[in-house]
């Protein structure tokens, strides 16, 4: 407590005391944010009232100032062109993003919408398959892919989590979110779910894939069901079509006629994502999650 | 058939070059604070970086580009911190604590400032080493590289009342850490020291 308060204390009952005090706490906690101008103008002129007759709190201010003003002046690091050099060859090696257009805006009268749900129903299945039977075509022109493995089928994990998303997806999911906790506890693998814009986790539980104990994870994807299976690095890495895409470009895709999927190693685990959706929705669902 | 993803775009790659690569040096810095080695902060911003390429897409408004990228570092540093071990040498909170009440509450404080100031950037570093991590980054992204209250919210996921509790609290186990590892009796030198100079140019408060 301030000596000037002490002083003051003889003249103010003890209430007016204790609402006092209890201010001061209130305030002592507010005077970083008061030093960096974050504060509403009432809350600053509470401070400064209460600042006239609190030595401690003054005191507490300086201290604020002095660290802030002293790590003001630190200076920025120099990179060297050996890191700047590393950093654009990373980038030239790295996979280009790949923009995902967002649906507009719906401003149609109402009567309409039925009609135009339909239509864009059809459109999104057309242009959903048109994406997955022609896009390794039209990247091939643009010279980026090149078909490196073999079939789905051919491939176990890839084959075996096809044929698990197909048994799951006809039916009731099994798990629900809140099961995460169950599943973590239940593999040898840290599971962190994805994090996407307009990606909600559903349920998680864990099953066999072809022998191999694996972490399922179902999100909502605008309306449509994606899959995520997790499982043990050596799993992922096993066929060698899978270690190829990977080391060559850290994205494998592939798709099973409508079906999509998008893998990528972790750091002890691999992921296999799976839905009937275009390849770039979850492609775009990896980029948030290397984001973060 | 198992294929693989295509090349960068080169309107991407400018609008990357321009928007990003600017701010590789207050980057670095940040690395270099939290980490064991130039050479281990290096790979940690190399890595932010293709990330940030990879995931550059969704950075829908330009003008977020800087707490963009400052968050995807912020997620690297802590992958690369938990892959090697924790690496920050802590020291128990409340002799923080009671290091900074003994300073606000005794005569030294006026002097301080001054003391703070003179303090080279290896003595800050360490400092901020001893405090914990989600404090020291509150404190450094407003202090060292300008960032407001909101923007320091969005960088490290948190709300706003408590990136204000953060800095608040921050400053205060730094200022207890820079008088801990000075120690009380070196402390005392430093103030004599510059409250007789301040004496001799008529100046004492």
């Amino acid at each position: 407590m301030s000596d000037e308060r002490n002083a003051l204390t003889s003249r103010i009952t003890p209430a007016e005391e204790a609402a006092r005090e209890s201010r001061h706490e209130v305030l002592r906690e507010l005077l970083g944010a008061y030093a960096d101008r974050e504060l509403p103008p009432e809350t600053v002129a509470q401070i400064d009232a209460h600042l006239i007759g609190c030595a401690e709190c003054r005191s507490a201010l300086e201290v604020h100032d002095a660290v802030r003003t002293r790590l003001a002046t630190e200076r920025p690091a120099a990179p060297s062109p050996a890191l700047r050099a590393r950093i654009a060859a990373a980038i030239d090696a790295a996979p280009a993003p790949v923009v995902v257009q967002a649906p507009a805006p719906q401003t149609v009268p109402q009567r309409s919408i039925v009609w135009l749900a339909v239509a864009g129903w059809i459109a999104a299945v057309v242009l959903a398959i048109a994406l997955v039977v022609q896009l390794p075509a039209s990247r091939q022109s643009a010279g980026g892919v090149r078909p490196i493995g073999a079939p789905v089928q051919q491939v176990s994990l890839l084959g075996g989590i096809v044929d698990d998303y197909t048994r799951v997806s006809r039916g009731d999911l099994p798990g629900r979110a809140r099961d995460l906790s169950a599943v973590r506890a239940a593999v040898s693998f840290p599971i962190e779910p994805l994090r996407a814009p307009d990606l909600r986790l559903l349920g998680a539980w864990t099953t066999d894939v072809r022998g191999e104990p694996a972490a399922v994870l179902a999100y909502r994807l605008r309306d449509r069901l994606v899959v995520q299976y997790l499982v043990a690095e050596d799993a992922f890495f096993r066929h060698p079509a899978v270690r190829t895409a990977v080391a060559d470009r850290h994205l494998l895709t592939a798709a099973d006629g409508a079906r999509a999927l998008v893998a990528w190693p972790g750091t002890s685990t691999g992921t296999v994502l799976v839905g009937d959706v275009p390849s770039e929705w979850l492609q775009s669902i990896w980029r948030s999650e290397r984001a973060h | 058939m198992v294929s693989a993803s295509s090349d960068p775009s080169l309107d991407l790659r400018s609008r990357f070059e321009a928007l990003v690569v600017p701010h590789l040096d207050r980057l670095l810095a940040f690395a270099i604070r939290r980490s064991d080695s130039v050479a281990d902060a290096e790979d940690a911003v190399q890595e932010a970086f293709v990330r940030a390429w990879l995931g550059f897409a969704d950075l829908r408004d330009d003008g977020l580009a800087r707490p963009w990228i400052y968050r995807i570092l912020r997620t690297v540093l802590s992958d690369f911190r938990e892959k090697n071990g924790r690496r920050q040498q802590l020291v128990f909170i409340t002799r923080l604590e009671d290091a900074h009440d003994e300073l606000i509450g005794g005569e030294h404080d006026a002097l301080f400032s001054e003391v703070v100031a003179r303090l080279d950037s290896e003595a800050i570093h360490r400092a901020l080493r001893k405090i914990p991590e989600d404090f020291a980054a509150a404190v450094e992204l407003h202090d060292i590289d300008g960032f407001k209250y909101a923007e320091i919210a969005e960088i490290v996921s948190v709300p706003i009342g408590t990136v204000m509790s953060r800095i608040a609290r921050g400053r205060k186990l730094l200022a207890g850490a820079i008088m801990a590892e000075r120690g009380t009796a070196a402390f005392e030198q430093s103030t004599d020291a510059l409250a007789e100079r301040r004496t001799s140019r008529g100046g004492a408060r």
